[in-house]
């Protein structure tokens, strides 16, 4: 890895940024954190970033899908992609599937909460992969 | 003539016509009175019930036709049979239109009289079978009509809605509570064919088919007014075959809410029990994977995180408990009289060392003696112990924290102000409800479970009371509890 990617975690509870933190960073990704939609909305115009990792559930219900309309709608970082992650399918006992939602999600890639490191890796790096 | 026991009464002024009947009578089964003339006769009318009389038109004090129209305001059923010396039509057609069955004239042969008295007698039995059948009829018509006015009472009381239809599907019967359930506006249905009166297709559909299948069914479908409704159809069967089938018809709205809610909040708690657990695990992931390279700082303070969370999982867990006892039937706890100013006092002293520690003056300015309270103590002291501790909680270092109390008519007002953080006004009417966490209390990251007030609330309705809150942002809130008192107003 010639050159370090920088990812931009996004969630409300600061334990589980922590530990996507430590994952991350141990696998060589730099790592920049937000804790609500505003901060996360402003550092992603003013910081370069190849993936955002933002979960679905924050202070608002729906603040993640708020955050990947955003980022769509942005010429900018209209490529930027993005992995959300979720404990929402138990909570609504509907289950997301990619496939189906892509249209509506306009998120790259979709995970349950809480995710093994070897599989965040694994997603992370498929993302990184796909896009360069 | 056929006799059997039958009273005759012979009323004549002259004693060989007396005597000759009783002659004639006495070779029959009947016993036989006699009476010389008219007053006599009707007295012994009065004091007995007799079946035949035979009366002389001419006698003295009372004349035949007088007593024969006395006879008929004493019993219509009576046969008279007038004796006559002058046997005239006009005569006998006067004692006819005054009731009299027929008449003989004098002279008669024992024959004749025979014959006539036979047949005055039969007469008797006719007139007293016709009543006996009367009556019993007119009795019967009573309890017909009673009873049917009965079951008709029975079925339009009842709260649940009944349909009853033909295997054609006709309506035969529909009681009020089936039309308030269904809204039917059309009021004359019964007659008409099923199809669009009920404005439930499916329900008229379930109907229909169960009239051919004949196997009872339960469904459940919502109304234009978002009630749920459940009908249960049964085929009605007569002398095994079936004839139609009867329609039941109840309002399950309030245990769909129920049942609702109480799903919502399972999986709210199983989403609220995901986050702590999730996150220990995922720091206990850390370490295993050796992610932390043996930084010992490192894993101490995802030790201590870890310990946090579980923290947070046992308040949450002891908080579902309190609400669950909360929920338990009045029955089981113990309701007694309440000092409440020892109440308060006492949960006072529990957080006076915590109120302490961030320099909060906890302050309890009441009365020696406030009005006594019926209730939970247990339930009670959580109620003041849960605003208390969030006063404590939410209100910054040097802050001040008080409690007062004051009756107001037949309640007790407790005021639990503290100078917190506050709640915003657009989330003040939210902080009630399960799991709701103020944005100020999560911004300023104050742990809590979000159950606290829900709790609080919960037990004031127990207690005949409710909670009022007060709070401007950055200032402080102020949470005033009424409780119902036991005393005279």
């Amino acid at each position: 890895m010639n050159q370090k990617f920088r990812i931009l975690l996004v969630d409300d509870d600061p334990d589980f940024i922590d530990i996507n933190r430590t994952i991350l960073e141990s696998n060589g990704y730099e790592v920049d954190a937000a804790y609500t939609s505003d901060d996360a909305l402003e550092k992603l115009k003013s910081l370069h970033f190849d993936l955002l990792i933002v979960d679905l559930m924050m202070e608002d219900r729906d603040s993640g899908f708020t955050i990947a309309y955003a980022v769509r709608e942005n010429e900018k970082l209209q490529s930027l992609p993005i992995l959300m992650l979720t404990s929402a399918e138990q909570k609504t006992g509907f289950k997301f599937q990619l496939s189906k939602d892509q249209e509506w999600m306009k998120v790259d890639d979709f995970a349950a909460k809480p995710l093994r490191p070897a599989e965040l890796i694994l997603r992370v790096k498929a993302l990184l992969n796909k896009d360069s | 003539m056929n006799t059997n026991g039958e009273k005759i009464l012979v009323v004549d002024d002259e004693e060989i016509i007396r005597i000759g009947c009783q002659r004639i009578l006495e070779e029959y089964d009947c016993s036989v009175q006699l009476a010389e003339n008219g007053r006599i006769g009707l007295e012994k009318l009065k004091s007995e019930r007799f079946d035949l009389v035979l009366i002389d038109l001419m006698m003295p004090e009372l004349g035949g036709l007088e007593l024969l129209e006395e006879i008929c305001k004493i019993d219509r059923n009576i046969v008279s049979i007038i004796i006559t010396g002058f046997a005239t039509i006009e005569t006998a057609v006067e004692a006819i239109k005054k009731g009299a069955y027929d008449y003989l004239s004098k002279p008669f042969t024992p024959d004749e009289f025979r014959a006539k008295v036979g047949r005055g007698l039969e007469k008797r039995h006719l007139l007293l079978e016709a009543e006996r059948l009367r009556k019993e009829a007119a009795k019967n018509l009573i309890e017909c009509t009673k009873q049917k006015s009965r079951t008709q009472t029975i079925i339009n009381s009842m709260a649940e809605g009944v349909i009853a239809t033909s295997l054609d599907g006709t309506i035969g019967l529909v009681n009020p509570s089936a039309i308030k359930l269904l809204r039917i506006k059309n009021e004359k249905i019964v007659g008409n064919r099923i199809e669009g009166l009920l404005g439930i297709p499916e329900l008229e559909g379930k109907i229909k088919s169960i009239s051919k299948t004949f196997v009872p069914a339960t469904f459940q479908f919502s109304t234009a007014e978002n009630r749920f409704l459940q009908a249960n159809i049964t085929p009605i069967v007569s002398e095994e075959s079936s004839v139609g089938t009867v329609t039941v018809l109840s309002d399950i709205t309030e245990e769909k809410k129920i049942e609702e809610a109480k799903s919502n909040f399972v999986s709210l708690v199983s989403h609220e029990l995901k986050a702590p657990l999730g996150a220990i695990e995922g720091y206990l992931t850390l370490i295993l994977d050796g992610l932390t390279a043996g930084n010992a700082e490192k894993e101490h303070d995802i030790i201590q995180k870890s310990r946090d969370r579980a923290a947070e999982l046992l308040d949450l867990i002891n908080d579902l408990l309190d609400l669950s006892r909360t929920d338990r039937k009045k029955s089981l706890k113990a309701i007694k009289k309440i000092d409440m100013a020892q109440l308060l006092r006492d949960v006072c002293d529990f957080y006076q060392n915590e109120a302490k520690e961030k320099s909060i003056l906890l302050d309890l300015t009441v009365a020696d003696q406030l009005p006594a309270v019926q209730g939970s103590e247990e339930d009670l002291a959580r109620l003041f112990s849960n605003l208390i501790s969030n006063a404590i909680k939410y209100t910054p270092k040097g802050g001040v924290v008080n409690i007062n109390a004051d009756k107001k008519r037949s309640l007790l007002a407790v005021f639990v102000k503290d100078t917190g953080i506050g709640i915003s006004k657009d989330e003040v009417g939210k902080i009630f409800d399960q799991f709701f966490r103020a944005s100020s209390a999560v911004q300023q990251k104050i742990g809590g479970t979000g159950l606290g007030l829900s709790i609080a609330r919960k037990i004031a309705e127990d207690h005949n009371g409710y909670i009022e809150v007060d709070s401007e942002l950055g200032k402080g809130t102020t949470f005033t509890v009424y409780l119902t008192t036991t005393e005279d107003r």
